[in-house]
Formats: C-alpha cells, structure tokens, sequence
C-alpha cells in the first residue's frame, strides 16, 4: 500500500515542489497551507509522514508539531531555513524526526522522506527473546510496548528504535557514530544534534530522574551507555 | 567606643551632608543639595568642577556653581583652571592664597583644589573660592575633602546613567539591524528555495517530466530569478537611500509630461490596465526625474499587482505653494490596521505573502520622496480602494 505524505507549506510554490516530486515516488499525497489546516486533515485521513514548514499563518510549525504530539507518533520532518539553528533544535525538541533545510535539492527531499519512512516501521522482530529488562523498565519486542513499573510508555518509532540499540548492548558503551548510523541510517552519522535532542526525550520518558539517568549513561568523550544490572 | 569625642551637633551636620546625597535625586539636583549643606559648615563664594577628558586627558569645565560674593563670575570659571591643572598633575590637594594685594576683593581669590577619585584614577578636579578669605583651616579642608568624595561618587553615578542610556540606545540599534538581517535572508532565501527546488528537480536522473510540467517548473525558475534580482537591486537601493548616499540630480521636472510617460510604459507592460489622467497645469518642480519615475512606477505596479486590474486615477494640483498628486485605485484596500506600516522596510500586508512584493517598494517611495523634501500618506477603505497622496514642494532648494 502507498504511503500517505501530508505537506504543510503556506507558499503553493513549495506545496507544488514537493507533490510534483513525491508522487513520482508513488507516495500519495494531501497539503495544507497552515497548521489548522494540517490538524484537520491529521485527524480525518490516515497519514503516514508529515511534512511541515514553520513560518505559517494561523498555527505556526512549532505549535502545529506540538499539537499534533499530543496525540500522534506519525513522522515529522521540519522544513526550517538555513542558519536557524535554534529552529532546528526546538522542532527536535518539540518531537519532530527530522529536519529539511531550505534551500533543498529534490534528490535530498526523496532521500529524507524515504529515511525516515523506513524508521518509522516499528522492528518486532526479536531475536531469541521476547522480553527485556532493565531495572524497572520493562520492552515487549514482539508488541513493541515499554513499561516503566506498571506504566506504559508512548515512544515514537525512532525513540524505540534508539531504545532498542541500548537494549541489545547493555553493558557496551555506543558512540555518537554508531547509534546515528544504527537508528538513523549512515547518511545522518554526523548529525550529532538530532541524537543529543533524542537522547534527552527518551530519557524524559524512561528515567525518573532525567538528569541522573539510570538506563542510559552519557561516557563524557566516548558516548553512552546502558549499564549492567545486577539480576 | 569613646563617643565623647563626636558631639550631637557635628553628627547632625555629618547626617545631613550624607542625606544631601540622596540616591533618589538625580546626580544634579544631588550635587547642588550636598554644596548647600556643605555651606552651613564650610563658606565658599564659587564652586567649579572640571571632568578629565578622556581623548584629551585635559580638564573641562563641567559644573560652575555661584553662591557667595562675586555671583557674576558664575560663568567665568577660568579663574579655577590654573589651580585645577595642579591638583590634576599632584593628585592632591592643593591651596592657593591670592596673588596680588589689591583692596579689590574679589580679585583677591582664596582657592582650595581637591581631585577627584575613582579608584586610584582622577577623573576630575574640585576647585572652591572664597573671595577675601580667609584662609582655609585645617577642619574645613577636611570637610571639603569629604564633600569632595561624596561629589565623586555622585559625578561617577553620572558617568555610569549616561553609559546605560547609550548603551540601551546600541542594543536598540543591534536588535533593529538584527531583525533586517534575519529578514533579508528570509527574503532571499525563499526565490533561492524556488530555484534549487524546482531545477534539481528538472534534473533528476531518476524520472522524466512531460513537456507541460517542465514548462512549467521551467517558468517558476525563470520568475524565481526575476524576483531575486529585483529583491537584490531593491535592498541596495534602500540600503543606499538609508544612509542618505543616494545623491540626487536635481532639475526642474514636469510632474504632469512625467507620469504620462511612466503611463505609457506601464500600459504596454499591463494590457488590461485602466489609467484615467486628470493632470491639471501644474508649475514645474525641483526634483531627479530617474527617482520621481521610481515612485510612479513603484505605485503602477502595486496597483496591478493588488488592486485586481480596477481602474487607477491619478490626478494633480497645485495646493498652497506645493503640488499634490493623488493615485487612487478601486481595488479592495487596506485593512486600516495595516496602514500605519506600510511604509516601513520589509512590511508586507499579512495574507499577500504568496504574491511578489518585497516589502521594500513603499520604503523606496517613502524615502525618495523625503529627500525631495516631499511627503507621502496613503488612505484606504476595504472595498472601496486606497488612494495614495503625494505631496512636493515647488519652490524648494534641495
């Protein structure tokens, strides 16, 4: 089955760009031209990526992504300006997957789209076992659940995904390098951003105490690290 | 602690030289109020002080203040200077008795200079007269000397305001340079969008484009270019017209054979476009005709390109020694809210994002027609039009 792509983009030249190249990819495609627009769409029709331009009309990017987080793990790929790097990091924050920066090639857009795509399938593969365990902090692989004690918790596809990479090296310390290009695809190995804001998400939802992390340890200099546990 | 020493009536006094420096008046009303207490105790005739010149490191007069004998000599501080430089090189106290023994007393000046520190640095002089005496005693050159470290303080409070308003007046100026910067490159980057967007498109590889498409793309490129050229000659323009290095050649210019031309050119460029002309026989005016020609093309264009092709007036007369032009269109108009900005640089009426203006057209009118001594205002009523007025002197000496 196709995906379903929603763009977001208050200029119709932008919306035009990235349909015309999207569909040549046999992706289907809906636009919105702010984030109003965006939210309703979202929650009428089944969408399998979004991606949104931050200066808008109406519901800006930012709060658009936020509304949308509220409720959804859907992939969200920014479209932010060059230079803005503080753009690029309150879209991480605010749970966005990746971003484009403007001005992009049409070879780049596809290349991201199709990236995150394939990070946003949940692996239940397992292995040998279906259950892991880390203190209390508890994986179903074949569910892809997470529970802290008797909490559930709701991780994106690629919040799982990075979880997963700790899961099965508990013990091993892993670089910036190796979960980039683990989670990510080899392609993002540089993108030191997008994990550091990763990284502080998934230890907002899993540790307790985000800031004495328990499950997953930063080695100043060298990377991070699950720690063994005792049992 | 042995208190006996410090009887009632010299604490009182101390008290009031202190309050005389109250924080909560200005550093001038401060000052005055510490010299008149400083009075009560220790008689002077004129007050002088002298602040160190940072690029020079010589003394300038700063504050003169006239209180006893001698009242005319206020202004007339020179008699304080030669003593002032002393105390400046010393860094001490100084006392000079008069220099001559004329019966005329107020050439006979008894003076008493006292630096003033910052630290260990002099940043200024404290120079006290008294006319005929007498001399100054040893309790009195102390009580100066305490006064003269509360004026200090309080001239050093002066410095330290002034620093902050300026200080408060750049960081105004770095906020607006910063807000230009972020939105030229916003400006510029989004035709750049279009460009890298639509032509790595055209180019991939991987897929073909059938003729109306590539015609298509191939047409947002070629107009993507257009705007970014003019986007680039529009914000040299106003960023020469800002700094005021446009020079302007100036020539008597006849406003009414002007905007017949620009009509011309205009029509030619817009077929469907509509211009009544009610040029009445107007003197001619002192003006550069490349940059009035500016204007009127500036306001054709805006009025094709947002007054959905309705009909456009432009009508001229002369109007108390000055000469009025009005350009009026029929077109949906302004939100009233709107129109208080749009001249500013930048502006863009929200919601006509997705057409082709700059934000920097009005601006260059706005400011072409300041130069020319000129003025332009706009009114506007939804649904019913906007109407532009221009305003040039006639007899002017730009």
């Amino acid at each position: 089955m196709s995906k379903r792509v929603l763009i977001v983009d208050d200029e119709p030249r932008y919306l035009r760009l990235l349909e015309a190249n999207l569909r040549t990819e046999g992706y289907e495609v809906a636009t919105a031209q702010d984030g109003v627009q965006a939210v309703d769409i979202f929650s009428s029709q089944p969408i399998d990526l979004i991606l949104l331009d931050i200066m808008m009309p109406r519901m800006d990017g930012f709060s658009t992504c936020q509304r949308i987080r509220e409720y959804s793990n859907v992939p969200i790929i920014m479209l932010t300006a060059k230079g803005e790097e503080q753009d690029r990091v309150r879209g991480l924050d605010l749970g966005a997957d990746d971003y484009l920066v403007k001005p992009f090639s049409a070879t780049e857009l596809l290349a991201r789209v199709r990236a995150v795509l394939r990070r946003s399938q949940i692996p239940t593969d397992t292995g040998q076992t279906r259950f892991f365990s880390h203190d209390d902090l508890k994986v179903d692989f074949a569910r892809a659940e997470v529970w802290r004690g008797e909490q559930a918790i709701s991780l994106s596809a690629t919040e799982y995904r990075l979880l997963l990479q700790f899961a099965h090296n508990v013990g091993s310390i892993l670089t910036s390098e190796d979960l980039l290009t683990g989670v990510w695809g080899p392609e993002y190995k540089t993108e030191k951003e997008i994990l550091w804001v990763s990284i502080a998400r998934l230890r907002q939802k899993l540790e307790e105490d985000p800031h004495s992390p328990k499950h997953i340890v930063t080695r100043s200099g060298l990377g991070y690290l699950m720690p063994p546990t005792e049992s | 602690m042995n208190t006996k020493r410090l009887d009632p009536r010299t604490l009182a006094y101390i008290q009031t030289l202190v309050q005389a420096a109250s924080m909560k008046d200005d550093w001038k009303t401060a000052l005055d109020k510490v010299l008149v207490a400083l009075r009560a105790e220790f008689v002077f005739d004129n007050v002088a002080i002298y602040m160190v010149d940072p690029t020079t490191l010589s003394l300038e007069i700063t504050h003169a203040r006239a209180v006893g004998r001698g009242k005319a000599a206020e202004a007339d501080a020179a008699w304080g200077e030669n003593l002032a430089n002393q105390v400046l090189a010393r860094e001490s106290m100084v006392t000079q008795d008069p220099l001559d023994d004329s019966n005329d007393r107020i050439s006979q000046a008894y003076l008493l200079g006292l630096p003033l520190f910052n630290g260990s640095t002099v940043f200024g002089v404290m120079v006290f007269v008294r006319f005929g005496g007498p001399v100054y005693e040893d309790v009195q050159t102390t009580l100066a000397a305490i006064a003269g470290s509360w004026v200090a303080a309080l001239l050093y409070r002066k410095a330290h305001e002034e620093t902050h308003q300026q200080l408060a007046v750049l960081q105004q100026k770095v906020q607006l340079q910063d807000d230009f910067v972020a939105t030229i490159s916003h400006e510029l980057r989004t035709p750049l969008g279009f460009i890298k967007g639509y032509s790595t498109t055209l180019l991939r590889a991987d897929t073909t484009w059938d003729e109306e498409t590539k015609q298509e793309f191939l047409t947002i490129i070629d107009e993507e270019a257009d705007r970014l050229s003019q986007l680039i000659d529009n914000i040299l323009e106003s960023a020469k017209l800002q700094s005021r290095s446009v020079q302007l050649n100036v020539q008597p210019l006849r406003l009414d054979a002007l905007i017949r031309d620009v009509v011309i050119r205009v029509c030619a460029r817009h077929k469907n476009l509509e211009v009544e002309l009610r040029l009445d026989p107007v003197p001619p005016i002192q003006g550069d005709n490349v940059r009035i020609t500016q204007v009127f093309d500036n306001l054709f264009s805006n009025a094709a390109k947002y007054a959905n092709g309705s009909k456009i007036m432009v009508a001229t007369k002369e109007d108390n020694g000055s000469l009025l032009v009005t350009f009026s269109d029929r077109g949906p108009g302004i939100p009233k809210a709107y129109l208080p900005y749009i001249f500013e640089r930048f502006y863009r009426v929200p919601g006509d994002r997705s057409s082709k203006g700059s934000g920097l057209g009005l601006y260059i009118c706005n400011q072409i027609i300041m130069a020319h001594h000129g003025k332009i205002w706009v009114e506007s009523e939804l649904k019913k039009g906007t109407t532009f007025y221009i305003q040039l002197p006639i007899k002017s000496a730009i």
